[in-house]
């Protein structure tokens, strides 16, 4: 009896310890979506400059879809990491960007501001596109590959580890 | 400069709290007097540093110092100076740094105050509390410095988070919740002093109960402010929605409850001892593990602040202060066997211990509630949450058990109960609540929790009232006092009896609240064009307009704002607004909300139209809220008429309890139920 007593000691701590200290390994802006190991949406918006894009212009090659707002001020905070990767990356990557609840003024401007990446961002009018993503609010990324099956969801800005831990996913080395 | 100061002082801090820890130790087993008053002295000095760093803090948030990182990631140029002020505590460094303040400001009264007195015990409550101080400097030295700097300097912060800088309560709501919070390591470094000293009788319990009420009177009041504050600040229309970080405060208010009530038994009675010493362990971790939950960013919630390297050190500090108290309970296991008789089936002793166990059972359920989505996690499942149907179904039927105990056990007398006794004092209460049940029957109520709680109410409601006018009415005939008199007289000269009682009302005032408004409420959503109107509960609102503007006090933010009139039960104008901040992608809602004894209308702006000067608005009718602020009140008002000093000196040593076990305890044999004490 006595030495059984010491047991409540690891049964307690040990799995509370062990329950708690799994918590850190998860990152909190990685929330999981029912879209990955599925196909990506398929859709044709117009964009910023004017012309249509089809989704089945992008197969065969990694996307990353990019949704995004002139008024989010996390989206200027991951704009840079953006355009340092269409221009690293923009030959194995076809970045695509999505404006989520805004208007082709105000992101045309914005863009001037903060610099324009060069790949091509779609109006997203009625934010059909989003519905289809589940996005929830901007910034929010989402990574598909060669085949066309979504892998990978970011929410929220885009840093340069996050960006190349979600590539890797799509068989885009980023070194 | 400032910042270079408030950091040194945390460096100082850090050193003279280990010195502290130090020489109460040495101190304490070398019986060193003027040792162990250098270890006083270092810990007042080390809340002096806490002080200054806090003051060097608020200084640089009210001069807009962005050389530091905090300053640049929660202030602006444009913040008020009330919220510069409090962003001391609105997010992560800064808040350990207000804690840390707190923890020794406790420290140094309960040093000072004892310091010729429980000579055996202090020395080691000493190390206790100095430890807690040297792991809060710890943190603020190496993974959340307050004061880390930022090169180059911003010109413009980003300001305090949206929803912390929208209403007042701010002010008022953390700093409660922080003072019960640290507060409730006084019992638990006693309770850790009379494990070690193996003083383990009624010394410890006599002279912790009031710093454990005093805590619990702030973390009540926390609670009920947060509750508050999320009424009229998150525009949901409710004030409780078991967030991982409510729960966080609510759990060690549970377990310091079922303490509080514990200890009166040990104290009194010398059983539930064991009990006893795991509470107050129990509420100590768990007071951690809610500043662990809300600080790491291991839950998502409404509280969470960043992820950071924090966590961590929290971990490491749970396992410690539950491992090695626990060890040492273990260990000490034999000094803590019960002296008195188990208590009798029907009595106040084993009211408490149903108490006791009730109070325990909802603190599973919520501990586990809170927990499951990270042992899902860890288990390797998915993310998941866990809703209000778990919380209320399994809670509900508790809290209303704790009801009924609440209106049995102050009526029961000590040791046993004889049959008569029982009818006696239970049998107007019995008709009371059948009566209440009959009438709100009648008056169309069907829905079985709040006829549960009403019930339960007037039956406890009958039992106290009873319980006051039996008491006042023998008083003023054996003293011929008048009637009033009486009733102040007798209260007064049992403050611990009767401030619980008021503690009781307030509990009950608060319960038929939470019963009536969480399931009687009514609420619509509709989009009205200017000039069309909307009906709800009797209500009558009509929207006048629609103004976009910048706001007055702070140009950045963008106010989106409905205005509209109400005819009804109460009648006026009111302004509901959404308001877009700089730094947050979501728009703030600030919804209106008028309160009346009887019910509150609150409006929130849901969406609008700036082109046609439409708005979409969810419109609440919410019975009774106000009276959940009012039993939070008269709970704290009666805590503190509880500990209030009566005049009387207290003997700084309780008399021996033999001498008050004196008091006739029946001979006659009951049905033993089962202690809690274990083998």
């Amino acid at each position: 009896m006595r030495v059984l007593r010491w047991l409540i000691l690891p049964l307690l701590v040990v799995p509370l310890s062990w329950v708690l200290l799994t918590g850190f390994s998860v990152n909190p802006n990685e929330v999981p979506s029912a879209l990955i190991g599925k196909p990506m949406p398929s859709f044709s918006l117009t964009t910023l400059d004017g012309t249509k894009l089809d989704s089945r212009a992008l197969r065969g090659k990694p996307v990353m879809i990019n949704f995004w707002a002139s008024w989010c001020p996390p989206c200027v905070a991951e704009h840079s990491v953006l355009l340092d990767a269409q221009r690293r990356l923009g030959g194995r990557l076809q970045i695509v960007g999505v404006l989520y609840q805004d208007t082709a003024a105000d992101a045309r401007s914005f863009l001037a501001t903060h610099g324009d990446p060069g790949y091509a961002s779609l109006q997203d009018d009625d934010s059909r596109l989003a519905l289809d993503f589940g996005v929830s609010g901007p910034p929010e990324t989402y990574f598909v590959d060669a085949g066309g099956m979504v892998r990978g969801k970011q929410f929220g800005p885009l840093s340069a580890a996050a960006l190349r831990e979600q590539l890797a996913r799509i068989g885009v080395s980023d070194s | 400069m400032l910042p270079s100061l408030g950091h040194v002082a945390i460096l100082i801090g850090l050193a003279v709290s280990l010195y502290a820890a130090v020489a109460f130790v040495l101190g304490g087993r070398g019986r060193d007097a003027v040792l162990l008053a250098t270890a006083r002295q270092a810990m007042y000095a080390a809340f002096g540093l806490a002080f200054i760093a806090c003051a060097a803090m608020v200084i640089s948030l009210l001069t807009h110092d962005f050389s530091v990182a905090y300053i640049a990631r929660n202030n602006a140029t444009t913040t008020p100076p009330f919220y510069s002020i409090i962003s001391l505590w609105a997010a992560l460094e800064g808040s350990i740094l207000f804690w840390t303040l707190l923890t020794l400001g406790w420290a140094s009264l309960v040093l000072y105050r004892y310091r010729a007195r429980h000579t055996a015990l202090m020395p080691w409550v000493g190390m206790s509390l100095a430890l807690v101080a040297v792991f809060l400097f710890s943190v603020m030295v190496w993974p959340g410095n307050p004061f880390s700097r930022i090169t180059p300097v911003p010109l413009e912060g980003s300001g305090p988070n949206a929803l912390l800088q929208n209403h007042p309560f701010m002010g008022l709501h953390p700093p409660l919740l922080y003072l019960g919070y640290t507060g409730l390591s006084v019992p638990f470094a006693f309770g850790i002093a009379a494990l070690l000293t193996r003083r383990t009788d009624e010394e410890w319990l006599g002279v912790v109960r009031r710093w454990t009420i005093i805590p619990w009177i702030f973390l009540s009041l926390g609670i009920v402010a947060g509750a508050w504050w999320s009424y009229e600040v998150l525009g949901w229309g409710g004030y409780w929605a078991w967030d991982p970080v409510e729960n966080a405060a609510l759990l060690p208010w549970l377990t310091a409850t079922a303490f509080i009530h514990s200890s009166m038994v040990a104290e009194r009675r010398g059983t539930l001892k064991v009990w006893s010493m795991a509470l107050v362990i129990a509420t100590f971790v768990l007071t951690i593990l809610g500043t662990f939950l809300t600080r790491s960013g291991v839950v998502q919630s409404v509280h969470s602040f960043t992820q950071s390297a924090i966590g961590p050190w929290f971990l490491g500090a749970i396992v410690l202060a539950l491992g090695g108290s626990l060890a040492l309970l273990l260990w000490r296991l034999p000094d803590l066997g019960d002296r008195g008789d188990p208590p009798r089936a029907v009595s106040r002793e084993s009211a408490f211990l149903f108490n006791n166990v009730l109070f325990l059972g909802v603190t599973f359920v919520v501990l586990f509630g809170t927990l499951m989505p990270l042992i899902f996690q860890a288990t390797g499942g998915q993310r998941i949450s866990v809703g209000t149907p778990y919380y209320n179904g399994l809670n509900v039927p508790i809290f209303g058990a704790l009801l009924f105990l609440m209106g049995v056990g102050p009526a029961l007398p000590w040791g046993t109960a004889s049959w008569r006794t029982v009818r006696e004092r239970f049998t107007l209460p019995i008709v009371a609540a059948a009566g209440v049940l009959v009438a709100a029957v009648a008056l169309g109520m069907r829905q079985p929790a709040p006829l549960l709680t009403l019930g339960l109410a007037g039956f406890v409601g009958t039992v106290m009232g009873d319980e006051l006018l039996r008491g006042a009415r023998s008083r003023a005939r054996v003293r011929g006092e008048a009637p009033a008199t009486a009733l102040w007289h007798l209260a007064t000269r049992n403050r611990r009896r009767y401030g619980g009682y008021v503690v009781h009302f307030g509990v009950l005032v608060m319960a038929i609240a939470v019963a009536i408004s969480s399931t009687m409420a009514r609420q619509t959503t509709v989009t009205l064009r200017p000039g069309q109107s909307a009906t709800l509960a009797g209500y009558t609102l009509t929207h006048d307009r629609l103004v976009i503007e910048p706001l007055a006090e702070d140009a950045r933010v963008t106010e989106t704002r409905a205005e509209m009139t109400f005819a009804g039960p109460q009648s006026g104008t009111l302004a509901t607004a959404l308001r877009d901040y700089p730094n947050s992608t979501a728009a703030i809602a600030t919804p209106a909300v008028r309160t009346a004894l009887g019910e509150d209308l609150y409006v929130t702006l849901l969406s609008s139209d700036p082109k046609t000067g439409s708005v979409t608005v969810r419109v609440f009718v919410n019975p009774m809220v106000v009276w959940i602020w009012i039993g939070g009140a008269i709970l704290g008002l009666g805590a503190a008429f509880a500990i209030w000093p009566d005049g009387r000196r207290i003997p700084a040593v309780l008399p021996a309890p033999e001498a008050r076990r004196a008091e006739p305890a029946a001979s006659v044999p009951a049905p033993v139920s089962a202690t809690m004490e274990g083998s």
